[in-house]
């Protein structure tokens, strides 16, 4: 592009070592971590601890029980960071929570822990953008330099590129997010949610051999999954569908939850390849970095792989330690805005549900 | 409904002990800073006696009077665990300062 001149980076390499906290709950996983930027500029992860609040299979999980689950599991968790980092609170130089978006009562149960350990300690509060810290995390774990960012979860998909201090959206899901499509389908066919019903799926999808039409529903930059959803669960009561698997008097005409799961994969991530491929010819960019739960779906990420190869680029993909919500995720984010100046006060750390990602105004990068 | 006058809503006060003033007003602070969910049906009142914590919740109804009584006690309960397994912790300041890695 004519015209680009390379911008110096905002963010000045510390004078000294800074230590942040952060602490995430906004979902079923109650995550804390802590992070050192150290003035050579090196980042290092010193703990990186999480709980998950898991339910029978057929269930998913209400408000109401996360929150329980994470003030039952809030203290262990983080005492657990503290003591793998051997670092003390008084050591941290900044206390970072998820302000949003997700649930709003397991979101209120950490920033509760967060506000308390603040004043005892008095130590400066960072509210942080729960998407914002998958894309920090996920830079600076993979290297990433200006990608594309697909941001697949159980709450949100978006396509996200960066530009002039801002994450913008360029494409997102018009309903459901991804996450939620696969973990609402498990549940139809009575999956485990352990360790995550997205996992479970991807291990059923690898057995299955049967490719079935479903809607194929991108629309522009967006997708929409609910369509799909609705379809998929429809071949559960197809007189060709059979729970357990085929039986010796079977054709070949039958359908497995097997084959349901290896379709539903490969139909909606192929939509997101699509909308991932058509912001990086906007863009420019040749790479793609993949984060959230969905993320650490290799299937996702070898389709992914394709697209970018054929394209001459490259795919960053993380492993589920950071792809699945964690605290350090929002320790780095925290930490980053920390560094450039930003405190959240006491009597604006209050959690919202909606908060976008292109809400925030990124100042550490050029 | 709204048209009840607010004299004729419902109270409960609390007083919650804590081992010190500090304590107190800490759980004060960290509490005060999510307004009540229906601020139109919902009236609290939070302020910091001697050691005590005192809430005072004024509602249009009995069940809003039990509901925010029940939320409130569950984030003192949270607050108080809190303070419990870092309090002493958060005393003890050490000197001299880490020395840097």
């Amino acid at each position: 592009m004519p015209g680009r001149v390379k911008k110096r980076s905002p963010l000045k390499a510390p004078d000294r070592p800074f230590i942040a906290l952060g602490l995430e709950g906004s979902a079923n996983k109650i995550g804390a971590g802590i992070i050192k930027h150290d003035p050579d500029g090196s980042t290092h992860v010193l703990s990186n601890v999480r709980h998950t609040y898991i339910t029978p299979p057929g269930e998913g999980f209400q408000p109401r029980h996360t929150a329980l689950h994470h003030r039952e599991w809030a203290l262990t968790v983080i005492n657990d960071a503290l003591k793998k980092a051997a670092v003390s609170m008084h050591h941290i130089d900044c206390i970072c929570f998820t302000k949003g978006p997700g649930m709003g009562a397991p979101l209120v149960s950490v920033a509760l822990v967060a506000r308390t350990l603040s004043l005892l300690y008095d130590k400066p509060l960072v509210g942080v953008n729960h998407c914002v810290g998958h894309i920090e995390m996920g830079r600076q774990v993979t290297g990433a330099h200006n990608p594309v960012v697909l941001y697949v979860s159980g709450g949100n998909t978006q396509v996200i590129a960066y530009s002039q201090q801002c994450y913008r959206i360029f494409g997102e899901t018009l309903d459901i997010a991804v996450g939620n499509c696969l973990d609402r389908f498990a549940r139809v066919i009575n999956l485990s949610n352990d360790p995550s019903p997205g996992y479970n799926i991807e291990q059923e999808a690898k057995k299955g051999k049967r490719l079935l039409p479903l809607p194929y529903a991108t629309k522009g930059m967006d997708i929409s999954l609910s369509g799909i959803l609705t379809s998929i669960e429809a071949y559960t009561t197809d007189k060709r569908f059979r729970p357990n698997g085929p039986t010796a008097e079977d054709g070949d005409d039958v359908i497995t939850p097997q084959d349901l799961c290896f379709s539903l994969q490969e139909t909606v991530f192929a939509m997101l390849v699509e909308i991932t491929e058509r912001a990086m010819a906007h863009i420019g960019s040749k790479e793609v970095l993949v984060v959230g739960g969905v993320g650490c779906n290799e299937r996702l990420q070898e389709m992914m792989g394709v697209m970018a190869s054929e394209r001459g680029g490259h795919v960053f993909a993380m492993d589920e330690r950071f792809c699945i919500d964690n605290g350090i995720m929002i320790a780095q984010a925290g930490l980053l805005s920390f560094r450039m100046g930003f405190e959240t006060p006491l009597a604006k750390s209050t959690c919202t549900q909606r908060f976008r990602t292109d809400q925030v105004h990124v100042t550490w990068r050029a | 409904m709204a048209t009840t006058p607010e004299a004729q809503w419902h109270n409960v006060t609390m007083r919650i002990p804590f081992a010190s003033e500090k304590h107190a007003n800490i759980a004060k602070q960290v509490i005060d800073v999510d307004r009540e969910l229906q601020p139109d049906v919902v009236k609290r009142t939070l302020s910091v006696e001697g050691n005590d914590l005192v809430a005072t919740f004024t509602t249009l109804t009995v069940r809003l009077a039990r509901l925010t009584s029940n939320a409130f006690l569950e984030n003192v309960d949270l607050v108080v665990r809190t303070i419990g397994e870092f309090g002493e912790d958060a005393e003890h300041v050490p000197i001299p300062p880490p020395a840097s890695t």
